[in-house]
């Protein structure tokens, strides 16, 4: 199991308990994360699951690519921490991963 | 009137016009159960959304569909994480955006050799002349099949979906197809062992090898993909027509401005998507709206039905071309959201282009039009069309 903590705006925690393999968005959807709509499905599309990973984590992830790059861009709250979980796909090394959820405009 | 026949995706009448119902279901019956075939239905775009995205609520491991389509073989569309997550990722990367774009000149190129002899006739059916064919050419060269396969694969697929009227289960004929299908496949697979190809195929062979994927897992994967990739993409470029036959002004913009396509193909899965309904698997007693829906009970979300919610979207009946959605639900959402929904988009957007070229405005010949039947996909078999050739491409 990995654990991943997502932190709303409201104070609010989710904490999903993931299986190797799966992606920030989907983990957030199985715990019930009301902030990740998931629309698309995580083919990079929608950007409606945007997370702002917290730092001491960013150096862990793989960097995001172009096509993930061009999405975030588009986005009004990116931050250099900006990713789409859709695009981070979870092993045991991010085991314990903390990302920030923003309420969907 | 009973309340189970507001809503009956078996009755071909539902097929013709299914939206005044759905308007009823939203507004007097938002967790709707129908009793001749037992399951329940949601229709507004909240409620949807609420059950798209929750996949431990709302399973699709004992499948997607309502009615019995057979035992069923193990599916991406049919399964729940973890098996989902493993299935899905194996090659969802292939459909992002940034990765269809490279097909937009094979799409193109097929487009334009299609449209090439119809050009001088004036009129043409958009789906039997045109859109059955473009897609299924994109997505045979995808997995790897061969040209001369295509025909063949489309009757097989086209039986697949299509359901008898009031009978509650997929016909022999499906089932047939289905097996053909099946057996079309093993042999593409072995000859893919014979010798390498960079394909589709070739990746599902290379995944059972490293022990990724069953050997069900790969026919059935195949059997969705040539499916999926050919059925809704064909009826999306139809209804796009019968959209713009009704909306004149609007087609009268598209032709003068092919930028505005890509809007317009949005807007058409918005109001008139090929896909209107999935099935899933309650795994709770889930309370809604004064009701609850058993655990263990089939419930169909009503795609259709939520684009058109006017609690969503203001004047949600209307075709509006600025309109642009983002958030419809044409592609579903959440983790079963169509993995193909860049490459429809694509398709879709090139082949209406491919089409502008020749004809600067048309109308559809309503008396001869043909609608397909299944509870699921909404759109048309036969959609003549007469047009104007535009007088630059019969110069050309």
């Amino acid at each position: 199991m990995i654990r991943v903590t997502y932190r709303a705006k409201t104070g609010e925690e989710y904490v999903a308990e993931a299986m190797p393999g799966m992606t920030v968005m989907e983990a957030a959807l199985s715990a019930g994360v009301p902030e990740i709509l998931g629309l698309c499905g995580g083919i990079c599309s929608c950007a409606t699951c945007h997370v702002h990973v917290a730092p001491e984590w960013m150096a862990k992830l793989n960097p995001a690519d172009d096509e993930e790059g061009a999405m975030l861009e588009a986005i009004d709250n990116r931050a250099p921490t900006s990713r789409l979980g859709c695009q981070v796909k979870l092993d045991d090394s991010l085991d314990g991963l903390v990302v920030n959820v923003f309420e969907v405009s | 009137m009973n309340a189970q026949e507001i809503y009956d995706p078996f009755n071909y009448a539902t097929h013709e016009n299914p939206y005044p119902y759905y308007r009823k279901l939203r507004d007097e019956h938002p967790v709707y159960h129908n009793r001749k075939n037992d399951f329940w239905a949601l229709s507004r775009y909240q409620d949807v959304v609420f059950a798209a995205r929750n996949f431990k609520l709302f399973s699709s491991a004992k499948g997607t569909s309502l009615e019995y389509v057979g035992e069923l073989a193990p599916i991406l569309i049919d399964s729940d994480p973890v098996m989902h997550t493993r299935l899905r990722h194996l090659i969802s990367g292939e459909f992002t955006p940034a990765h269809v774009a490279r097909l937009e000149a094979r799409v193109r190129t097929y487009a334009q050799r299609l449209l090439a002899p119809l050009r001088e006739r004036g009129e043409f059916d958009v789906i039997a002349d045109f859109s059955a064919k473009l897609p299924m050419a994109i997505i045979c060269g995808l997995l790897g099949f061969p040209e001369q396969d295509e025909d063949m694969l489309r009757g097989w697929t086209d039986d697949c979906v299509h359901r008898d009227e009031g009978v509650f289960e997929m016909p022999e004929q499906g089932r047939i197809a289905t097996m053909n299908m099946y057996g079309y496949f093993e042999e593409q697979m072995q000859a893919r062992r014979r010798s390498r190809k960079e394909d589709i195929v070739q990746k599902f062979v290379d995944a059972e090898d490293a022990g990724q994927l069953s050997h069900e897992e790969s026919l059935g994967y195949l059997y969705i993909l040539s499916i999926a990739g050919n059925e809704t993409t064909t009826k999306l470029i139809g209804n796009m027509a019968w959209q713009l036959d009704a909306h004149p002004d609007e087609l009268k913009r598209l032709a003068a401005n092919p930028a505005l396509i890509a809007q317009a193909v949005e807007e058409t899965m918005r109001i008139d998507g090929p896909t209107h309904m999935m099935a899933r698997t309650t795994t709770a007693d889930i309370p809604l709206h004064d009701k609850v829906i058993p655990a263990g009970a089939k419930v169909a979300l009503l795609f259709m039905s939520a684009n058109r919610d006017e609690r969503k979207y203001p004047k949600a009946d209307e075709f509006v071309l600025d309109r642009n959605p983002k958030d419809h639900l044409g592609f579903g959402g959440g983790i079963h959201a169509c993995m193909g929904a860049a490459l429809a988009r694509l398709e879709a957007r090139v082949a209406w282009e491919e089409i502008f070229k020749i004809a600067e405005h048309f109308e559809v010949q309503k008396d001869r039009t043909q609608r397909m039947h299944s509870p699921q996909v909404r759109g048309f078999t036969h959609l003549p069309i007469r047009f104007t050739p535009r007088a630059s491409a019969q110069a050309n």
